[in-house]
Formats: structure tokens, sequence, C-alpha cells
């Protein structure tokens, strides 16, 4: 409650000053250099940040030590811990491109069927992966080290390569403070918390829309008039109209739950993805979740949500809704890459195929029937949640 | 039938062994028996859609495979765009169950009520085919009243045919004023709770519901009590469905199907027989497959 109260008087702050700084400068001639928010709008994209901080995590007894991030990053980039010796997690992840691959799907040992999502930001989720089959980050990070089209390897395997490999080995009990003990799973879970605790550390990166935002708290209207106006149209369909924040809401930018928002999913002639409905399947066998021997925090109490998720029809072909935080740099997109541009994004919600939804499923989905300035507005706004390129020399 | 040659008597202690042994191996078979059948009760699938985007993806006998290795025994399937329907009618004539939908394609879920077109439509596919039901439709409030809806409600009157009906209370009300004796198949049981499903089974005797896109009743496995009250209450008036919306869901009928026997297993078994595939082949009992002429 008393964050709510907070919240809402930064909104009546910042909306007093954001309406002031504006009638000041009407009188004193100024050309209007932004769009004029109402006080819901305001409290609206005062909400999309500031980008939050990658947290600690309590499942993971090493999350935030440097000898383990030190490890994961070892790890990381090591080609060892895959089946063929040809593919470490960068090769999707790859640093240069946001820690995605710009590939629509991904392609380690053997084809995948999903795009790569970036990492910049990951920590923190309540589900990772398309489709939340894992509740926590060092499962995650463990998957596709098992997975045989990602590395193709097993628990011996990755247990092996820690215990054989002596810069591996050292890593591993700098991190751990203990030799690599007898049994592989725990090695590889282990292998697993290191390689989280690196990716903890990848934050989402400051873009141009938070510097507005933060501006508009501050009542800054000489740096917020640095937004571009074409971006600010854009905030205001996705705060408005478009009704974005619903599922694109919070400082992530993202709720992280799942919907259907109508891309196909047939994967092959007679083969589908499930989505969320496959991935609550995976998560309640899974032994890595939250309600599993390996979860560091002897309270059990994160993994609330995990004990009570059961899957509904309705997760059939559902994913998650990824962050648009820094989106610009992560193309091309949806769970299986198939729209290549935000402008193809935007103007798929804009002609969403309504036939697609159950009537009574994703009510809150509607084709936005948005012009070509619109399309083009929100286009920019989606530019503008990524920091500027350099300039081109 | 003569013993064989080294057959020798079993000693008074060793026959008394056998009898329950016997008894024990004999309820083991019928225990492995009845999980089979459980494991394998038939389903008659109320809700499924075959509509025009499903074809390019999903051809007719890929569909009816997808059907049968889900072990449907029949299912009602309607499709917008009529065409689909009449392919898996022609692929498996007993296994389809085909339902008139309102509308050309899907787009029409919400502009059928107020074109005049879609009674021509209807009237022109009721006269050169032959269907069970008309539906699924999408209907609400007061446009059951609107011209369209109460022709086509009277055409289900004139050819004898079931209304499956995705539409609220004061819909479904509206419908029996204007036919009392509509059979009427509420698709979702318009997403309400159990006590108003009740009330509305109570008042209507020719109403039945589909159980389709709802989990509270069943999720893992457990029925809640005020389901299982009504489950038990209208025994007679439930059957399963899967809803087959989008051409990928048709994977989905398997699934279904698995779940809707785990939680099916948590009724009576002449009540999950009932609301399996008993009810659906009571209310369209009257339906005879087309002759097959190839």
């Amino acid at each position: 409650m008393k964050r709510w109260k907070r919240i809402g008087t930064t909104v009546a702050v910042a909306a007093v000053l954001v309406t002031a700084a504006a009638v000041a400068a009407q009188a004193a001639g100024d050309a209007p250099r932004h769009v004029e928010f109402t006080p819901a709008e305001v409290a609206a994209i005062l909400a999309l940040g500031p980008p939050p901080a990658p947290p600690r995590d309590p499942t993971n007894r090493v999350s935030g030590q440097p000898a383990a991030i030190a490890f994961g990053a070892r790890l990381f980039s090591s080609l060892s811990l895959s089946s063929t010796g040809t593919v470490s997690c960068a090769t999707c992840h790859d640093p240069a491109r946001a820690f995605a691959d710009g590939e629509a799907q991904a392609h380690g040992e053997g084809p995948g069927e999903r795009n790569t999502p970036t990492l910049l930001g990951v920590a923190g989720q309540r589900w990772f992966g398309w489709d939340g089959a894992q509740d926590n980050l060092w499962a995650q990070s463990l998957r596709p080290l098992l997975d045989k089209t990602e590395m193709g390897g097993s628990l011996s395997h990755v247990a092996r390569r820690v215990r054989d490999d002596p810069a591996l080995r050292a890593s591993y009990e700098a991190a751990f403070g203990r030799a690599p003990p007898s049994r592989d799973e725990v090695v590889a879970v282990d292998v697993g918390k290191a390689l989280a605790a690196y990716v903890e550390t990848l934050p989402f990166p400051r873009s141009t829309f938070d510097d507005f935002r933060d501006a508009m708290a501050r009542g800054d209207r000489a740096a917020m008039a640095r937004y571009p106006l074409l971006a600010q149209r854009g905030l205001a369909i996705f705060v408005g109209s478009g009704n974005c924040t619903m599922c694109h809401g919070g400082p992530r930018l993202s709720h992280g739950e799942f919907h259907d928002v109508g891309v196909p999913f047939f994967v092959a002639p007679g083969r589908v993805d499930p989505g969320r409905h496959g991935g609550i399947e995976k998560l309640t066998a899974s032994r890595y979740n939250l309600l599993g021997e390996f979860n560091d925090d002897p309270t059990r109490a994160t993994a609330m949500s995990t004990r009570h998720v059961a899957a509904a029809h309705r997760n059939f072909g559902e994913f998650r809704v990824p962050s648009l935080r820094n989106v610009a740099r992560t193309a091309p997109y949806m769970h299986d890459g198939s729209l290549p541009t935000l402008r193809a994004v935007v103007r798929h919600y804009s002609n969403l195929d309504e036939n697609r939804l159950h009537a009574d499923g994703e009510r809150i989905l509607r084709p936005l029937g948005l012009d070509k300035y619109d399309v083009d507005a929100l286009v920019a706004f989606l530019e503008s949640l990524s920091p500027p390129l350099p300039p081109s020399r | 039938m003569k013993p064989p040659p080294n057959f020798r008597p079993a000693a008074p202690a060793a026959r008394a062994l056998r009898a329950p042994l016997r008894l024990a191996a004999a309820l083991a078979l019928a225990a492995a028996a009845a999980g089979a059948a459980a494991a394998e009760l038939p389903i008659f699938d109320a809700h499924v859609h075959y509509s025009h985007d499903a074809w390019a993806n999903l051809p007719p006998k890929d569909a009816i495979a997808l059907l049968r290795q889900a072990g449907i025994k029949r299912a009602v399937v309607s499709s917008s765009g009529d065409d689909g329907t009449q392919r898996l009618v022609a692929e498996a004539p007993e296994l389809v169950i085909p339902s008139l939908r309102p509308y050309r394609n899907r787009g029409e879920i919400g502009t059928w009520v107020r074109d005049d077109t879609v009674a021509a439509f209807l009237e022109e596919r009721l006269k050169n085919s032959r269907y069970a039901a008309i539906g699924e439709f999408h209907l609400y409030g007061a446009d059951a009243d609107l011209p369209v809806p109460r022709r086509m409600i009277a055409l289900a009157r004139q050819y004898k045919l079931v209304l499956h009906a995705h539409s609220d209370v004061d819909a479904i009300e509206r419908i029996y004023r204007q036919d009392p004796q509509a059979r009427v198949l509420w698709a979702h049981s318009g997403f309400d709770a159990p006590d108003k499903v009740r009330e509305m089974l109570r008042k209507h005797r020719n109403l039945w519901c589909d159980l389709a896109f709802r989990n509270e009743h069943g999720a893992n496995g457990r029925i809640p009590a005020e389901w299982k009250a009504l489950f038990t209450e209208f025994p007679d008036r439930f059957m399963v469905g899967t809803d087959t919306f989008t051409p990928e869901r048709w994977h989905y009928i398997g699934p279904h199907a698995t779940w809707s026997r785990a939680w099916l297993a948590d009724l009576p078994a002449p009540v999950a027989e009932k609301i399996a595939w008993r009810n659906g082949e009571a209310l369209f009992g009257f339906w005879k497959p087309p002759v097959e002429t190839h």
C-alpha cells in the first residue's frame, strides 16, 4: 500500500511539473515539443521504468558471488560442454548481437524450432523460455546443455568436463568451495547455477525512452524535448488506445506470463509447438524446478507459483510475453522468429486475425487498426526502447 | 480333457492355496481390464470445428486419423464455410456428425445476426445436405430475437435439428421462448458458474451442456464438489468437447481426450460413461450417417 501511495505521489508531482512546464513554454511562445499526456498516461509511462536492476536469486546459493560469476563467464563460452565440442552458449547468445543470434530459429547442434531470446535483463523473471518450462534461471541455463538440438550433452558429459579440465575444475572449486562431487547431477546443476550467476549480471541496457521517462518524473521539459516527437506519439498509443501495457507493462515491459497472440504454431506438417501447455507439463515433471531438491531456498517460499501452476486448455499455443526492452536489437520476432521487423510486428497487431483467437479466451486482443502514421509512431517508440546506436563512421 | 501322463493331484494344502491365488489372479485380470477400459473410455467430442484454414495444414484423412488416435467415438463437427464439414463427413461418415454453422467464413462470427444473406445460406445448405445440428453459433442477449437468428431457430425446428449455441443465459431463454421444444446444446455451458448452469438445466428439459474450453470442473483430475453435485444431479445432460477453433488445435484433441478421461475417472463409472459418450449418442441418436457410395 505504501508503495502505491509513493507511486501516486510521484505521478501527481510529475503531472503537475509537466503541465506547469508546458504552460510556461506555451506562454513563452515555444512550439510544443512533446505530446500532452493525461495524468493517467503519465502514470502508465512512469510505471514503465526505471529498468529493473538484476536481483540476487535466493534459489541459487552462488548468485551474486564473484567466483561463480567468473566461472559462469568461462562456461558460457566453453565449447567443450557440447557433445561435439562445436557449440557454446555464446553460439546462439552472441554478446555482439545483444546475446541473441539474429536468426529466425536457433541452430545449435541441430536445427531448433524457436527464436533465441536475448539474455539481457533476463534475471528476475518468474518463468523462463518461450513456454515457461523452467521456473528458475539455473535450470534454464542447464537445459540447453542437455538438449540434443542445442548442445547435445548429458549430465555425465558436463560433469566429466568439469572434473577433467583443470581450468574448469579450478573455477568450480573457487566458486563452490569444494571439489566437484561424485554425483554427476550435482555437478551439472552447479554448472547451471554458475551460468545463471553470470547471466544475472547482464542488465537491460539503458534506453532513449528511459531518459524521457526519468525526465518526465523530474518534470524536466528540456530533457523531455530531446525524445523524438514521433516516438512520443507512439508511446501515447502504447499506453493509451493500443492498450499494449496490459501485457507489456511494468519496468520490464512484460508481465512475464503467456498469451496466444494469433501467431500460427505449426512447426511442420502434422506437428505443432504446444507452447505453454507443453511447458507446464515439462515444468511440473522437472527435477530442477523450485519444488525439487536443488532449490537452495530452504523455505521454498520461492516455489509458490510452481506449486499452484496447472495446465489449462487455453495454454495450448500460448507463449511468454517477452520484454520489449532493447527490442530493436533482437530481431526477428515472435516465438518462432516469423516476423522479421518491428514494423511487421506492429502490423500483426494492427491487422490481428481475431478468428485465430477464442471468443472467450483472449478478450483483451483486438486489431489495432492503425494507419501508416500510427504504425510509424509505434515503431519509433519501440526503437526508442534501445540505447541509441553509435554514430556511423 | 485327459491329464498329461506326469500329472499328479495337488496336495490338499496346495489346493487350499490355489483357490485364493485363482481369485487374486481373476481380480488382477478384472482390475487390469477395468483399467484398460478406463484408459480407453470412448469419447463423444461434441465441439469440433474444421474451418477453411484447417484444410491446408490438416487434410481430411489426417484429421480423421487424429480423431481415431484420440479414441473419439463420434464428433459433432462444424466449419466456417460448410465445406470442411462436408469433406470430413465424406471421409468418415460413421464418425462425423455434421452441424451447419451460419458462417461462410469465421469473420462472420460478429456480423451474422444482422446479415440477411445468412438465412438464404442456411436454407440452401439445408435443402442440399443433411445435418444433425445448426451451430456452433455465437448469439447473445436480445440479438436472439433479430430476424436472422429467428429464421435459423425456425429452420432448426423445421428440420428437427439441435441448436449448438455459444450464448449467454438471456439468449438461451429467448431461444426457448421462440421454440419451447428446441433441443439446445449449450456450448461451454455458457461459461457460467455451476449454480447458474443448474438453474438452467432444471428449467429447460431440452437443454444439454458441453464443457469445451473449460478447466475448472476437472483440473488435475479432480472434480470440485459443486461440479460433482451438478454432474450427479444431471448425469444425462453433459458432454465433453475440444473446440478446435484453429487448425493447430486439432493436435489438442488427443491431449484433451486424455485430460477428460482423467477427471471423468473421479466420477462413478456409469456417470463418467454418460458424460464421455453416452449422452452424445443419446442426443444425436436420431442421426443416421449417409450411405457410402464409393
